[in-house]
């Protein structure tokens, strides 16, 4: 408000550029949090290289089957588990389909369920915490309670009922099961972020000046959980991906031909005493894109949580 | 402490009859009877009888008070796929399987991780520590199976002779070694991993600082300073490691064919046997919200500031 009325106090007529005041010290270069934040990043060596494993890992499962001149669900029993070679970079399954190609298939539908599970989780997890902590009193003390009581619960079993209510398995009704039981911890640390957050001087200063709570809480307290959130998806993916790979695994998984990395794998089971890379390259897929994901929010919260910097 | 361990053991019970609620509403969208003409060929008489014997015709409400007193009174009601047994009869056969496994694989995940993440950490950026801590993050990834797969695979098939381990079965003991490690080596990498960091953080400490300045021996600074502090966090990861290894137990089981719980439930969902699954969800829950509540009572034995928090 103060800079907004300066030109009309100074004398009309001397054009002064405002920027020329900016310039005349020393160059200030600007620097945020996340600025801040990459730069830590980068700097932690482990979490770089994961991070570009983790990227060219997407880049594969996106670009193989565009560039691939097999058709993924083409079955051909003359090629049947074909070994290493070079027109087939991972060998042939059962059916004599190419694994470089199916194994990029599967990532898609791996990682898609992942990554929808885990923004579904986030979903849920910052409406229930960002209200419970908002709010506060009587509410916030019951739905803790709540929380209390589903708390370390197993997810498992509650997402095969899920799925048998719902009959047949499909990408959706994947990530709902996968979700219904696991956003207790997110919800728990967002309302321990907000209630920590709300009791910052900007917030009482906003509030102070009148703004309404929708405002307080969108525009001053839920930017504030970002690094939280950010933290939280990385973290929550393994256990995400880990859980769609055991429900394929026992036969539970998205519906043939479609295949995920953990249904891969149960195909592979069957034959592992004379094929074991039909079991182990989904396997391993499955283990490097969640190494990657640890290493990943263990750089993350060293980059922007600002508490667990120096161990 | 008394008030406090009579509080959180109270808190208990409506813990217990929210999960049976949850689980038992989620149980009901299933659609089906099982007595109808179309499953089993029963006369119409007869289907009434099930139907009132087992409440079929009462409201939710009714039956959810049914299933209560029977979770209460250890009745956990009839399987529906096979005659002639109940579901505490597959409880009594495959639940001791189950706790023998689970407690192995726990005793191997403590055995192994502790001393490797304490050493680490002793040992902080050496040649040993960057080892231990690789095999401890690759063993956190990697589904538990592909450990049992490969275990199977080298250890059983291909140098069988060498070391005499069967490929399945619960048998003998040394049948019991393979599926413990199979299933216990996420925790144990799990363990290994939080170690490290608490002991770092417990190195750091003042009273660290002092028990040294004080001419302590080295050996003496860590047995009694380092590791009584660095241990409370393990008693906290091993509620909700409870679950993981109950859950992740279900895969091993399938795999070495052991006659457990785990397998029991993934029969079951494949066999439908709706009553089963319900039971088992219900037992599985209980346990874990038991832990919880030792974990919890444990915890405020160990650091009374959580006791006077929450009391």
């Amino acid at each position: 408000m103060l800079r907004r009325r300066e030109p009309a106090v100074a004398v009309p007529g001397q054009a002064v550029p405002p920027v020329a005041a900016m310039e005349a010290g020393a160059p200030i270069r600007q620097t945020s949090l996340w600025r801040d934040a990459w730069v830590r990043y980068l700097r932690n060596r482990g979490a770089v290289a994961c991070g570009i494993v983790f990227l060219m890992l997407l880049l594969y499962c996106i670009l193989a089957p565009v560039f691939s001149p097999y058709d993924p669900n083409a079955v051909d029993f003359k090629l049947a588990h074909q070994s290493i070679s070079w027109h087939h970079p991972l060998g042939t399954d059962k059916y004599g389909r190419d694994l470089f190609t199916r194994t990029a298939l599967g990532g898609r539908i791996s990682i898609g369920i992942g990554f929808g599970a885990t923004i579904a989780i986030l979903g849920i997890g910052v409406l229930y915490g960002s209200i419970s902590g908002f709010v506060g009193g009587k509410l916030d003390n019951g739905m803790m309670r709540l929380l209390d009581a589903l708390y370390g619960l197993p997810y498992l079993p509650f997402a095969i009922i899920t799925l048998a209510i719902v009959g047949t398995v499909t990408f959706w009704t994947m990530v709902v099961a996968l979700s219904i039981a696991s956003w207790f911890t997110t919800a728990r640390i967002v309302r321990g972020q907000i209630i920590t957050l709300k009791e910052n001087d900007y917030v009482r200063a906003a509030q102070s000046l009148g703004a309404r709570w929708y405002r307080v809480l969108g525009r001053h307290v839920l930017p504030n959980t970002m690094g939280v959130l950010v933290i939280a998806v990385f973290l929550e993916l393994p256990g995400v991906i880990l859980g769609e790979a055991f429900l394929s695994f026992i036969g539970l998984g998205i519906n043939p031909p479609d295949a995920s990395w953990g249904s891969m794998a149960q195909d592979g089971r069957e034959a592992y005493r004379l094929y074991p890379m039909e079991i182990i390259i989904p396997s391993v897929a499955i283990g490097t894109l969640v190494l990657c994901a640890n290493f990943i929010a263990d750089g993350l919260r060293d980059a922007l949580d600002p508490r667990t910097r120096e161990t | 402490m008394t008030t406090f361990v009579l509080r959180r053991l109270f808190w208990t019970v409506p813990v217990v009859l929210l999960v049976i609620l949850l689980t038992f509403l989620m149980m009901r969208q299933i659609a089906g009877n099982p007595f109808r003409k179309s499953e089993r060929a029963v006369t119409v008489s007869q289907q009434a009888n099930f139907n009132r014997k087992f409440h079929l015709n009462d409201p939710w409400w009714k039956q959810y008070l049914y299933y209560t007193k029977g979770v209460f009174t250890f009745d956990l009601g009839p399987s529906l796929v096979l005659r002639n047994q109940d579901v505490n009869d597959i409880v009594k056969e495959h639940f001791p399987v189950s706790l023998q496994l689970g407690a192995l694989a726990f005793i191997f995940a403590l055995g192994i991780g502790i001393p490797l993440g304490v050493v680490s950490a002793l040992k902080a950026n050496s040649v040993y520590d960057y080892a231990a801590m690789t095999v401890s993050n690759v063993f956190y990834a990697v589904p538990s199976f592909l450990v049992a797969t490969l275990m199977i695979y080298f250890f059983a098939l291909k140098w069988g002779d060498l070391t005499g381990l069967p490929t399945s079965g619960w048998g003998s003991n040394s049948a019991k070694i393979m599926p413990a490690i199979a299933l216990g080596i996420g925790p144990m990498a799990y363990f290994a991993r939080l170690l490290r960091g608490t002991v770092l953080e417990t190195l750091q400490q003042d009273y660290i600082r002092t028990a040294r300045a004080k001419g302590l021996r080295h050996r003496r600074v860590v047995v009694l300073h380092v590791m009584r502090n660095s241990l409370i966090p393990v008693v906290t990861a091993a509620g909700p490691l409870l679950g993981y290894t109950i859950t992740g137990s279900f895969i091993v089981e399938l795999i070495f064919n052991v006659p457990g719980i785990g397998q029991y439930y993934v029969t079951a969902i494949q066999a439908r046997d709706y009553s089963v699954t319900m039971g088992l969800t219900v037992l599985l829950s209980v346990i874990i919200i038991v832990a919880n509540l030792f974990v919890d009572i444990a915890y405020g034995f160990l650091d009374p500031r959580t006791r006077e928090a929450r009391s």
